[in-house]
């Protein structure tokens, strides 16, 4: 561990982090945006007349939770795609 | 797989590299400009129910009548369901996968914020109900700042997070796999498409000040 390339060991550290990173990112955002459907199909099964007003923020506040699971894609893709670090230890 | 997804430099032109992305994005163009123009020899009915059905969504989203909004944000809806579901077309690619066309996009939309706001309450009104109490004038300016770079990189990660999907799995299974895949990208797209559009015509329907007597009164009027 100690004489590795460091190269190496910033691309296995990189992939490590990115697995946690995508796993948490995604499960979170996901968890909080089926809360935000249970509320709305409660909202809709008692007055299914704001049925139309409801989808419509119901779809705009998940567009706003989604974000944060898309920041951490980015994220993750940068990481992976385009390291900054990867290319310092390389000496590129 | 990297130089399948990611944009690339095609051509200089006057020193400025210009990528595939901007090639597509003019080919698209091109498209519905023909698409428009021939629908609205043969079929003039079809492009008033897209424009009746913009104008109602937004209507409906923005608590108010959405006409002298409906150029900037229809506009906006039509490019962006357009742009994201051509890469399904071979040979061309979605303009949206580069991260400049989201940006530009969404300066469109922080600028037109602002327009419409000094429009409809002058330039001293529209400053004053920035900073109406002072303390909040820092705030509003991080909340102009972070809404601009979330719809840039809410469109940008959708798209290419759909794009890199079908790109992994052709390469894993070719063909008949990723095709469901492919389905669910253009799923993707026009929703995109529809939140995009949602979330501009709410910012603009804040920059204007919407008070709950405007909305109350649009919607019994509607």
């Amino acid at each position: 561990m100690a004489n590795m390339d460091p190269g190496v060991l910033v691309t296995i550290v990189t992939i490590v982090v990115g697995a946690i990173a995508i796993v948490l990112g995604t499960a979170i955002p996901a968890l909080v945006e089926g809360k935000a459907v249970v509320k709305a199909l409660e909202g809709i099964t008692r007055q299914p007349e704001a049925a139309g007003h409801l989808r419509t923020t119901l779809l705009i506040s998940m567009a706003l939770l989604e974000s944060t699971a898309i920041y951490v894609l980015l994220v993750v893709l940068v990481l992976i795609f385009a390291n900054p670090l990867l290319d310092r230890f390389l000496g590129r | 797989m990297k130089t399948d997804v990611f944009p690339r430099v095609v051509f200089t032109l006057f020193g400025i590299p210009v990528r595939d992305t901007v090639v597509s994005t003019w080919a698209m163009m091109a498209l519905v400009v023909i698409v428009v123009v021939v629908l609205g020899r043969r079929r003039p009915m079809a492009l008033e129910m897209l424009v009746d059905f913009l104008n109602d969504t937004i209507t409906e989203v923005m608590g108010r009548p959405a006409a002298p909004y409906l150029p900037v944000l229809g506009s906006l809806a039509i490019f962006i369901a357009v742009a994201n579901i051509i890469g399904v077309i071979p040979f061309l690619i979605s303009p949206t996968r580069d991260i400049n066309t989201p940006l530009a996009l969404a300066l469109v939309v922080f600028f037109s914020v602002h327009y419409f706001g000094i429009c409809a309450k002058g330039l001293w009104g529209y400053l004053k109900d920035l900073a109406s109490p002072i303390f909040t004038l820092p705030l509003e300016m991080i909340s102009q700042l972070s809404r601009t770079m979330s719809l840039t990189l809410r469109l940008f990660g959708n798209i290419i997070s759909a794009e890199l999907l079908v790109a992994v799995l052709f390469a894993l299974v070719p063909l008949f796999v990723p095709l469901p895949l492919v389905g669910f990208s253009m799923l993707t797209g026009v929703l995109q498409a529809y939140i995009f559009t949602a979330l501009a015509a709410v910012y603009i329907a804040a920059g204007l000040g919407a008070s709950s007597r405007d909305l109350t009164s649009s919607r019994k009027g509607s």
